[in-house]
């Protein structure tokens, strides 16, 4: 299956929570990868800890190889090739984790062409034949690459994929991540244009809520009173805004906790931050093991 | 001088396996030629051979300039309706003239690269076996291209049962005394390095996709062995976790089937050492074994008195 991550603005958290959906899901046993198809700022490899990509790789990326400069991306095992101690061992059990890098200094697509979209079909069928899930991480925005997946996708299919839009939970974020599905030269505009069926497509978009900050949070505990009725008032006052755009909880597939370790530092949460070391908390892993199931569940998927 | 070549090797992207007639329709890659299929004792279906025109490098361990021109054969080939492949080769020449031909001299002899300049046969084995460099001389990347082609047919519901790696086998072949060394690299990698009494035919082309497609079988059985987690897992699970095996490998197994009685030898003695059936079979008994016992835990947990 292929996942495609996408938000509307920058800093929503998609490539950390991306990463960490893979990471969760391959510690559940299967076979992932991921490509970072953020062409103007390939730093996924950072995230995963493997330094010698943390900016994308030098030589054979992905956006060399869309562009035909090279027979085969470069793949990255992150098992074998992560830095940080906690990753660089395959737990019993678990799948393979491979990173697709982007290239160094690629660039934003610039245009999009039969030939770019032809290499792009290749790369899918190929990676769908060999992993349970591939994520895809689409840089933020209306952008040639989301058009390039939307096209690809087009082009095959048998093969099963499915669309996360990434939002925080603010009022500016909502309306953006209604408007990067549903607005004009959205991915449901676009993607019709291309010979997607609307009803299908939307049915195939889910939206993940990250930085979430719940009202009876414990990191709000020492809040005043007149701040808390305050919060509890934006909140409800969102859910309502949400519900208005076709962000609300039908249409939600999970939300990720406010993590201070995220706030720091995009990184992959192992179970050692969580128990051993205790920097991140319980909630916010728990919540990435569950996204990570519910990615390939039918019944978190079925129609609206 | 010598003839290189590369398959790749991969599970048919279809729930179940093909009949021989949809091999015929997903192998007719060209217009008005036919698939060759043949029955017994596996159905193994051909397809047509194709021709890609080249020009470039050829892989030298020395790291020498060598310039080839010709072409290269490829195919796809599919085994038991279920295992696929898209398999290239190229017969190296020494060229007479010093100079590129026009294209009409290259496509009366297909399947032959011309070297233009000096070359040694050796030099170019090991290069090709070892490391190419980038830019020269790609047949994974052609034969990969072949292998797309039949996973992307429009017959395929790519609903495969399970989810494998391709397998790529770069194979030299050089006439002499008789020798085989195979070897793996990493995962997914295999060369092969055969030396054969006679000149080359075809038959070792054969012989190159039979072992990649045994090579491929036992790869992936492995893989769905480790998978499957015995011993660490509940027994119906493992169990559950090995039935792809049963379903859709065990009964591939059907070694030097088609090759010819000349390079059975070499197959006999890969079977010696490191003794391909003998791990096949090790497996399959482990399989089944495990298949077995946990059987008899659910008739006996079903029969127990007082439980239900």
């Amino acid at each position: 299956m292929l996942v495609f991550a996408i938000s509307d603005k920058g800093g929503t958290g998609r490539s950390v929570t991306g990463t960490n959906i893979v990471y969760r899901h391959a510690l559940q046993g299967n076979d992932v990868c991921y490509l970072d198809f953020d062409f103007g700022s390939p730093t996924a490899g950072a995230i995963f800890s493997v330094s010698g990509v943390s900016r994308g790789t030098r030589e054979n990326g992905l956006h060399e190889y869309l562009r035909a400069e090279c027979p085969q991306p470069r793949r990255v095992d992150v098992w074998a090739e992560s830095d940080r101690e906690g990753l660089r061992m395959r737990p019993p059990g678990a799948g393979r984790l491979v990173l697709l890098p982007g290239s160094e200094g690629g660039g934003e697509l610039s245009a999009l062409t039969d030939e770019i979209v032809g290499r792009c079909v290749q790369l899918f069928g190929r990676l769908d034949e060999e992993f349970d899930l591939c994520m895809v991480d689409v840089s933020a925005g209306r952008s040639f690459t989301a058009e390039l997946v939307l096209a690809a996708t087009v082009r095959m299919p048998t093969v099963p994929f499915r669309w996360l839009v990434f939002h925080r939970w603010t009022r500016q974020h909502i309306i953006a991540a209604d408007g990067l599905v549903t607005g004009a030269d959205g991915l449901l505009d676009v993607g019709t244009r291309f010979g997607h069926d609307a009803d299908d497509l939307r049915d195939r978009i889910r939206f993940v809520r990250t930085a979430v900050l719940e009202p009876d949070a414990s990191e709000l505990v020492g809040l005043r009173d007149e701040q808390r009725a305050w919060l509890s008032a934006c909140d409800s006052e969102l859910r309502e805004l949400a519900g208005r755009h076709g962000v609300g909880r039908t249409a939600m597939l999970g939300k990720i906790p406010l993590d201070p370790v995220l706030q720091w530092r995009e990184q992959l949460i192992t179970d050692e931050d969580v128990l051993a070391s205790k920097i991140a908390n319980a909630e916010t892993a728990a919540a990435f093991d569950e996204l990570a199931k519910k990615i390939v569940d039918d019944n978190a998927w079925e129609g609206l | 001088m010598l003839v290189m070549g590369e398959v790749h090797t991969g599970l048919l992207q279809n729930s179940g396996e093909i009949s021989e007639s949809t091999c015929r329709q997903v192998l007719a890659i060209t217009a008005g030629e036919t698939v060759r299929v043949s029955r017994r004792p596996i159905v193994h279906a051909l397809s047509p051979e194709r021709l890609t025109g080249v020009d470039c490098a050829l892989p030298a361990a020395s790291r020498s300039r060598v310039r080839g021109v010709g072409t290269v054969v490829s195919r796809c080939v599919v085994t038991g309706g279920r295992v696929a492949q898209g398999s290239s080769y190229v017969r190296v020449v020494r060229s007479e003239a010093d100079r590129r031909l026009p294209w009409s001299h290259y496509l009366a002899r297909p399947g032959v690269v011309e070297v233009l300049g000096k070359a040694k046969a050796a030099d170019l084995a090991e290069g090709f076996t070892g490391d190419p460099a980038p830019g020269c001389l790609d047949l994974g990347a052609v034969s990969g291209r072949f292998l797309d082609l039949v996973q992307g047919s429009p017959l395929l519901d790519r609903l495969a049962p399970f989810k494998m790696s391709r397998t790529s086998l770069r194979w030299v072949a050089e006439t002499g005394e008789p020798s085989i060394r195979f070897t793996l690299h990493s995962e997914q990698d295999r060369t092969l390095r055969l030396t054969h009494p006679g000149p080359f035919t075809p038959a070792v082309v054969d012989l190159c996709e039979d072992l990649a497609t045994h090579d491929w079988l036992l790869t992936s059985l492995l893989v769905i062995v480790e998978r499957a987690r015995i011993g660490s897992t509940p027994g119906a699970q493992a169990a559950a976790r090995l039935t792809p095996a049963i379903d859709h490998l065990l009964h591939l197994w059907m070694p030097a089937a088609r090759v010819e009685e000349w390079l059975t030898p070499f197959w006999d003695s890969l079977e010696r050492r490191p003794g391909f059936t003998r791990q096949w079979h090790s497996l399959v008994n482990r399989v089944r074994d495990q298949i077995a016992t946990n059987t008899l835990a659910l008739l006996s947990t079903s029969t127990e008195p007082g439980r239900r």
